[in-house]
Order: structure tokens, then C-alpha cells, then sequence
């Protein structure tokens, strides 16, 4: 039996009249990417900060490594490591100095890690904090996170603000942990990086979560876009079950295909006598689209 | 030299348009400052207070507070001579801070925010942008000096003269600019806007204190120091006017010089190298308490130096007290008291109301907390082993701590002046101030409970504290004069403390009020350990 690290049943919470979280429930298991997504405002830093025990929950069950969230929080935050989405940071103490600090109140990390990280991530940390980039402030924040060593990493849209080239460093640094068998929580709109990391995804919208699973059991949900060039009159495809937004072009067609439909569509296309035919599974980005557009 | 400065008019001109509302801020604010008082002056001047004034503002420790006066015998000590003595160096320093912030704001911070790269790729000259701010900051200061020099003569009083409030206005002024020029100058040369703020405001602190030093030893060589040119004009009384002549040769040389550097330098680089800092953070730092002392430690720093300035201000008093407190009417209702010697009655008043100003850094200590929860400085501190106890109590405690160290430094400082100027007829001792002002402690942990409290349940009232505090302060300054009724003066906290020396100690109320405070701050914990983190969301 794999050890569930985080375990979310029915999670509630309401600022005011506003109900933030309606019901969220997932796991993660040790071992596990999961990729949170969903739009700003979806819920997906509010249900991180339950889970952190910063904010407590209205109703609900939430536990990570078996223990209350917010009962035993400071049991918890022992094995976890944390970067919020904007990391902010005193203008007066150096990147250097607030590593150091954060490194301190965690309980202790490798110190050859923190300077190798700083390498990697070309951190000036000799800099004041309040002459930092947004990115520079993230890096501040993820240097910190990782040179500790824990068994759940929790990362609230990490690479914000960083450019194309440290969030590649940082993708590498998380496949390091990924290996290393640890857990991660990794909440993020920039899909590529969940495609690339996550095992699972979990889509969560306006407070509940609206799709769990891996990208190909949500591939499977959802329809292919294909592009099919045939002998004969391509246009008769479009009348198969299970096509959608058919464009025609000469002889070839673009459409997107229900999955449970393959077999049929492609019956339909030998009899036309095929000359050129690709499928193109589903992005996340269009996993995505479809959840919040339909 | 054309192309340098190209445009600068039309850069001048959207200035004041974007700066308009400030301008009149800063105009009104400063001008009615710096001239609003004349009333309440003639109200101090009834009766002996010119005499009594003078008496007090001789001794050594008021001249390094607030300059010389040119008087020589209390006779010739006018209204006018009054007002230009106490409020003329304080104005002129208000003017050079405001042009400081405002010449650099304008020229090396634009630049860090890259606002001056936008500017210069159209047809506009590299130093137009200066030139432009420059004399803004110059126009701003010369209305000003307008406004003080009208607003003052139309009090129509009848010794301070047209001639006078005109040169009582352009020292002002020319203070301003003379601030300006200094920030020019450090803006060329320093590597950002807030180092290049922070040494100009640092060189006009500096020049405050030499001329303490210059002031109480010889005035002569106050000459030579660029803030003693506002004073050193005596308006009212010499009014003379060669010292605006050396201030405006500063500001040229100073212009023409920063022009140069400018010139010689790439935007965004300054003379001096960006001070590198620590690589690694110091073992001191690496803790909570740690963390709070090093962010609190400014405002410690900055409110423990005003006690102490405080306490000697109030402490120089005690030579001249007869003269000082029978010269005015309000006064005395305000410190006296029958059958205890006038110094003891003072310092029972005074000595609450340091006290009330010292709870204000406690407040702030605890506030603070607060403040970085909201500005998501700790996110990531929460996620550690660090519990909510430890960040609450080490605030409490922090704050607790200045405020022991507050009312140290105010009442010994009181104390140890008084005792100093006193000389042969002190009838107190240290021992003596130390214990009125400890007394006060309940009335500070009070505070700093109530604060606890709000912190922990509702902390966007932790302001509500100081409201409480300023009301607290009124009640108890003017109590006397007003003749309350007795419930009425006890909703302020430090109404039920009795006034040591002229009282006896009080026990139990002593630890009744502790009692309560420390239970505010355990209450403010329940909820602090309870409450959502607010987080800005």
C-alpha cells in the first residue's frame, strides 16, 4: 500500500460570503508530481495555504502525512518545503541573508547545496533584497525550498517571473527530487511545465476539482485533432459520428475526433482511399481550454 | 551645451503639471508651519513669557535643540526675535528634507525605474531632465518663501516687520534649495536613489549637529555651515541678509557641479560602487528574534534617540523653572500644584507625558507584525517549523523590551540634565526620576496589550491604538486646564497612575494594571494562534 502524503476530502472554506473552496478532494502519494492548474481565482493558492495550516479550513478533512493540517502543522512543516507564488522579501537583507534565515527556520540544510543552487540559478546574493527582479525573488524563495531536504515540496506557480532559461534549471532541479522519490505539489498555469513534470494532474475550478487523473487517462477524455488527405471526396467524413469543427481544404480536412470514435472515422477514410492521415493528441492546454470555456 | 539640455522647458512644464497637487501640499504645509504660528506665539508672549522664554532657550541644551538668538538682554527679546529663534532653523530643515526627497525622486529614481531611458530616446537633451527638476524645486521654494513672508505680515504684528517676514521666508527658501543642490550632487554620485536620498538626508543631519556644536561653543564658526544660513539671517531683529548671498553661491557651485559629474557619467551608474553586502547572513540574524530586532531595528534606533532628545529638552528646564513657569498663565494651571515644590509637580506631568510618547514604540513593535503578515513577507517562515507562538510572542516581547528600554532612556536623561543644570539645588535624584517614570510602566504594557489584542483578532484596528493613545495623550496634557469631571479623565489609561514624586506609589493599582495587560496579550494570542493569516488576499 503506497503512503498517501497528502489526502483532501470535501475541503470548505469561505472568506465572508465568498466561497473559496467548495469541495476539494484529492491525494497525492509519495513519489507523485501532480500538477494543480486551474485560472487565477480558481482556489488553487487558497487550498495550498489549508493545507500549509496559514489559513484553517471550514469543513472538510485534510490531512498530509497522515496528521491534521492544522493541528499538527508544525509536525508537518518539519518534512515540507514551501515557495508561495510572489515571493517578498525584507529590502534591507541580501538574497544571501535571507536564504541563510529561511534554511535556519526550517531546521537546517545543505550548505553545499544552498551555494550550488545559487550557481545554477545565477543568484546574486550579495544584492539587497529590495534591488531584486520579481524572478530574482522567486530564485530567493526556490534556492531556499530546495536546498533543504524534505519529503513533500510544495510549489505555488514557482517559476513566475522567471525567464525561459532558469525555469529550465528549475524543471531540472524538481526531475532531481522527482527521482529522488519525494513528493511534489506543483500548482502552475504554465502547462508545458506540468506536462513535462507532472505524473497526474488535478484541474481545479471555481473551488472544486473538476478533473483528477494522469494526462493520458484526460487525453482519453477528450477528442484528437486529426488532418486526413484522401483519394476521394474528403468531405464525406464529416458526416461520421463523432466529428467536430470539420474544415475542408481541396481534399484534405482538419477535425477533432472523439476518441471512442477512432475505429469508425478511420473505416470511413480506407473506403476514400487514405494518402496522408496524423492525429495529434490533446494538449493540456486544450484539456485545459475545454474545462473552462465549456 | 544646447543639446544637452534640450527641451527641458517642455520636460519643466509636464512637471508641473504631474507635481501641481504636491506643490500646493507642500506649500501649504510648509508655509503655514513656518509662519501659522504668530497667534500662538503673542499667547506665549502675554504677561512674562518673553522673559521667561528667554531665560529658558539660553541655556546650552535649548541653543543645540534650536539655534542662538542675537538678544542680548531679555529687554530687546521681541515677538519677532521669539518666533525667528525656535521656529526658523526647524523650517529651514523641513524645506531642505522635502527638497531632498523631492530633486531626487525626480531625477535618480526615475532613472532606476527606468523612466529617464524612455524620456531620453525622444529629442530631449541627457541633463534636461536635471535642469528641469532643479528649477522646479527652485520655483516650488521661492513661491514658498512668497507665501511665508505674506502670510506673516498679514498677522500685523507689530514687531515682526515686512523686511523681516519677507527674510524670514527666503531663508526658508533658500534652504530649500540649498537641500536641493545636495541631492543633485549625491544623485551623480551615488549608485541608487535610496543611497543617494539617504547621504543627502544624512549630510543635512550632520550639519544639524555640528552646529549644535558650533552654535553652543562659538557661534562664529556657525558660518560656515550651510544650515546655519537659514538662522544666522536673524530676521527681526538683525535681519541680515549676507547669509542667503553665501547660500546662493553654494547652490550655483553645487548645480555646476553635479552638472559636470552628470555629464561625465552612464545613466544608471553612479561615482561610487553599489556597496556589496553579506553573502551569508550573520549567526545573530538567524532567528526569529533575530529577524525581528534587525527589521524593527530603525525605528528602535530612530524613537529611543527622540526619548533621550526629549527627555534633555525637558530636562534643561529645571535651571530657570521658577521663571519659566510663573511667566505664563497657562503654564502654570498646567504644572503646578500646591504644597509640592514646582520641580515636583513638573516632573509628575512631564514625566507622563514622555510616557505616553514612549508606549508609541511598543505599538508600532507589535503593529508591525501585522504589517508583515499583510505585505506576505513570512509565507514562507510559515511553512517552517516556526510556530505562531514564536512569532507572537517574540513581537510582544521585542516591544515589551522597548518599552523598558524607552522609559530608561527618557527618564534618566530627564533625570540626569535636570540634575546637571540644577547643580547645588537639585532636590531630587536619578533614583527619584527613574522610579516616576517606572511607574508608568502599567500604562505602557497597556498598550502594548491592547495592540496584542487587536493583532490577534482584528488586526486591521491595531491603528485604532494609537487613536486611543493621541487621545489618552490629550486628555491627560490638557486635563488640567480644562478642570474635567473626574470619570471624564479617567477613560485615559494613565489617569488612574498617580503622579510620582508629588504622589505616593500605588501598589495595587500598580499590579492590577499589569495583571489586566498581561492578559490582553494572552487573549491576543488565543486569537493570533487561531486566525487566518491574512496574506493580502
Amino acid at each position: 500500500m503506497v503512503e498517501k502524503v497528502i489526502n483532501l476530502k470535501g475541503l470548505k472554506k469561505k472568506f465572508g460570503k465568498f466561497q473559496a473552496l467548495n469541495d476539494v478532494t484529492f491525494s497525492v502519494n509519495a513519489g507523485e508530481v501532480i500538477g494543480f492548474i486551474g485560472p487565477n481565482g480558481a482556489g488553487k493558492s487558497t487550498t495550498i495555504r489549508t493545507l500549509l495550516g496559514i489559513i484553517r479550513r471550514d469543513d472538510g478533512h485534510a490531512e498530509i502525512f497522515g496528521k491534521d493540517v492544522w493541528k499538527d502543522s508544525i509536525e508537518i512543516h518539519k518534512r515540507i518545503s514551501y515557495v508561495p507564488g510572489d515571493v517578498s522579501l525584507w529590502g534591507s537583507l541580501t538574497g544571501g541573508e535571507i536564504i541563510d534565515l529561511f534554511i535556519k527556520l526550517h531546521g537546517g540544510g545543505d550548505k553545499q547545496k544552498r551555494d550550488y543552487l545559487i550557481k545554477r540559478f545565477e543568484l546574486d546574493p550579495k544584492k539587497k533584497a529590495k534591488g531584486y527582479s520579481k524572478g530574482n525573488r522567486q530564485k530567493v524563495g526556490l534556492i531556499a525550498a530546495l536546498s533543504v531536504d524534505s519529503d513533500l515540496y510544495i510549489f505555488d506557480e514557482p517559476t513566475s517571473g522567471l525567464d525561459p532559461l532558469m525555469e529550465a534549471v528549475f524543471q531540472e532541479e524538481v526531475e532531481k527530487i522527482k527521482e529522488a522519490g519525494k513528493a511534489i505539489l506543483l500548482s502552475s498555469h504554465i502547462l508545458s511545465e506540468v506536462e513535462r513534470l507532472a505524473d497526474k494532474v488535478v484541474i481545479i475550478r471555481q473551488g472544486e476539482i473538476v478533473e483528477t487523473g494522469t494526462l493520458d487517462e484526460l487525453r482519453h477524455l477528450t477528442r484528437t485533432t486529426v488532418t486526413l488527405a484522401t483519394e476521394g471526396n474528403v468531405a464525406e467524413i464529416s458526416e461520421v459520428n463523432g466529428v467536430y469543427d470539420f474544415e475542408q481544404s481541396d481534399n484534405q480536412a482538419t477535425f477533432s475526433a472523439d476518441n471512442q470514435y477512432l475505429n469508425d472515422i478511420l473505416l470511413a477514410a480506407t473506403n476514400l482511399g487514405v494518402k496522408k492521415f496524423e492525429a495529434v493528441p490533446p494538449t493540456l492546454e486544450d484539456l485545459f481550454m475545454r474545462h473552462y470555456e465549456g | 551645451m544646447r543639446e544637452k539640455f534640450a527641451r527641458w522647458d517642455s520636460l519643466f512644464a509636464l512637471y508641473l503639471k504631474r507635481d501641481w497637487k504636491k506643490i500646493i501640499v507642500w506649500i501649504l504645509g510648509v508655509g503655514l508651519f513656518s509662519a501659522g504660528f504668530v497667534s500662538a506665539f503673542e499667547e506665549i508672549a502675554k504677561g512674562q513669557g518673553l522673559a521667561g522664554m528667554y531665560e529658558t532657550l539660553k541655556n546650552p541644551a535649548m541653543i543645540a535643540m534650536v539655534g542662538p538668538t542675537p538678544v542680548e538682554t531679555a529687554a530687546d527679546y521681541t515677538l519677532g526675535a521669539m518666533y525667528a529663534h525656535e521656529m526658523l532653523l526647524f523650517c529651514g530643515l523641513f524645506a531642505m528634507i522635502m527638497s531632498v526627497l523631492h530633486v531626487v525622486s525626480h531625477t535618480r529614481k526615475e532613472e532606476d525605474l527606468g523612466l529617464t531611458e524612455l524620456v531620453r530616446s525622444f529629442q530631449i537633451g541627457r541633463q534636461a531632465n536635471s535642469l528641469a527638476s532643479m528649477i522646479e524645486t527652485i520655483v516650488i521654494n521661492a513661491l514658498l518663501a512668497l507665501f511665508i513672508g505674506g502670510v506673516m505680515m498679514s498677522f500685523g504684528a507689530d514687531t515682526i516687520s515686512a523686511e523681516g517676514s519677507l527674510l524670514f521666508g527666503a531663508s526658508i527658501g533658500f534652504a530649500g534649495i540649498v537641500g536641493a543642490g545636495i541631492a543633485l550632487v549625491m544623485a551623480q554620485i551615488m549608485p541608487s536613489s535610496s543611497s543617494a536620498t539617504g547621504s543627502a538626508l544624512g549630510i543635512v543631519g550632520l550639519l544639524y549637529i555640528v552646529r549644535a556644536g558650533t552654535d553652543v561653543s562659538n557661534v562664529d564658526l556657525s558660518i560656515i555651515n550651510p544650515l546655519s544660513w537659514t538662522y544666522l539671517t536673524y530676521p527681526f531683529t538683525e535681519n541680515n541678509w549676507i547669509p542667503l548671498i553665501f547660500a546662493l553661491i553654494f547652490s550655483v557651485i553645487a548645480v555646476i557641479v553635479a552638472f559636470s559629474l552628470e555629464g561625465a557619467r552612464d545613466m544608471g551608474a553612479g561615482y561610487l560602487p553599489e556597496r556589496e553586502g553579506r553573502g551569508n547572513a550573520k549567526k545573530s540574524l538567524l532567528s526569529v528574534r533575530g529577524l525581528f530586532t534587525k527589521i524593527n531595528k530603525g525605528v528602535m534606533i530612530g524613537w529611543l534617540v527622540a526619548f533621550v532628545i526629549m527627555g534633555v529638552a525637558y530636562g534643561s528646564i529645571y535651571g530657570d523653572m521658577q521663571t519659566f513657569l510663573e511667566s505664563n498663565e497657562m503654564m502654570k494651571q498646567m504644572f503646578s500644584q500646591s504644597g509640592v515644590s514646582i520641580e515636583e509637580s513638573f516632573t509628575g506631568t512631564i514625566m507622563m507625558v514622555m510616557i505616553v510618547l514612549v508606549s508609541i514604540l511598543p505599538i508600532v513593535i507589535v503593529n508591525k507584525l501585522f504589517t508583515e503578515e499583510s505585505r506576505l513577507h513570512l509565507s514562507q517562515i510559515y511553512a517552517t517549523k516556526v510556530t505562531r507562538g514564536q512569532l507572537y510572542w517574540t513581537s510582544i516581547g521585542l516591544a515589551v523590551f522597548s518599552g523598558l528600554a524607552g522609559i530608561l532612556l527618557a527618564a534618566s536623561s530627564l533625570g540626569g540634565t535636570a540634575i546637571s543644570v540644577m547643580g547645588d539645588s537639585a532636590t531630587m535624584d536619578i533614583v527619584d526620576f527613574l522610579t516616576a517614570g517606572y511607574n508608568f510602566l502599567p500604562s505602557v504594557l497597556f498598550f502594548t496589550g491592547l495592540a496584542a489584542l487587536a493583532l490577534g483578532w482584528v488586526p486591521k484596528l491595531g491603528k485604532l491604538v494609537y487613536f486611543y493613545l493621541g487621545y489618552s495623550f490629550a486628555l491627560n496634557y490638557f486635563g488640567g486646564i480644562l478642570d474635567l469631571p473626574e470619570w471624564f479623565s479617567k477613560t485615559a489609561i494613565q489617569s488612574w497612575i498617580p503622579q510620582m514624586p508629588m504622589d505616593n506609589f500605588d501598589a495595587p493599582i500598580f499590579i492590577t494594571m499589569t495583571v489586566i495587560s498581561i492578559a490582553l496579550m494572552v487573549i491576543g494570542y488565543l486569537g493570533y494562534s487561531r486566525r487566518d493569516m491574512v496574506e493580502g488576499a
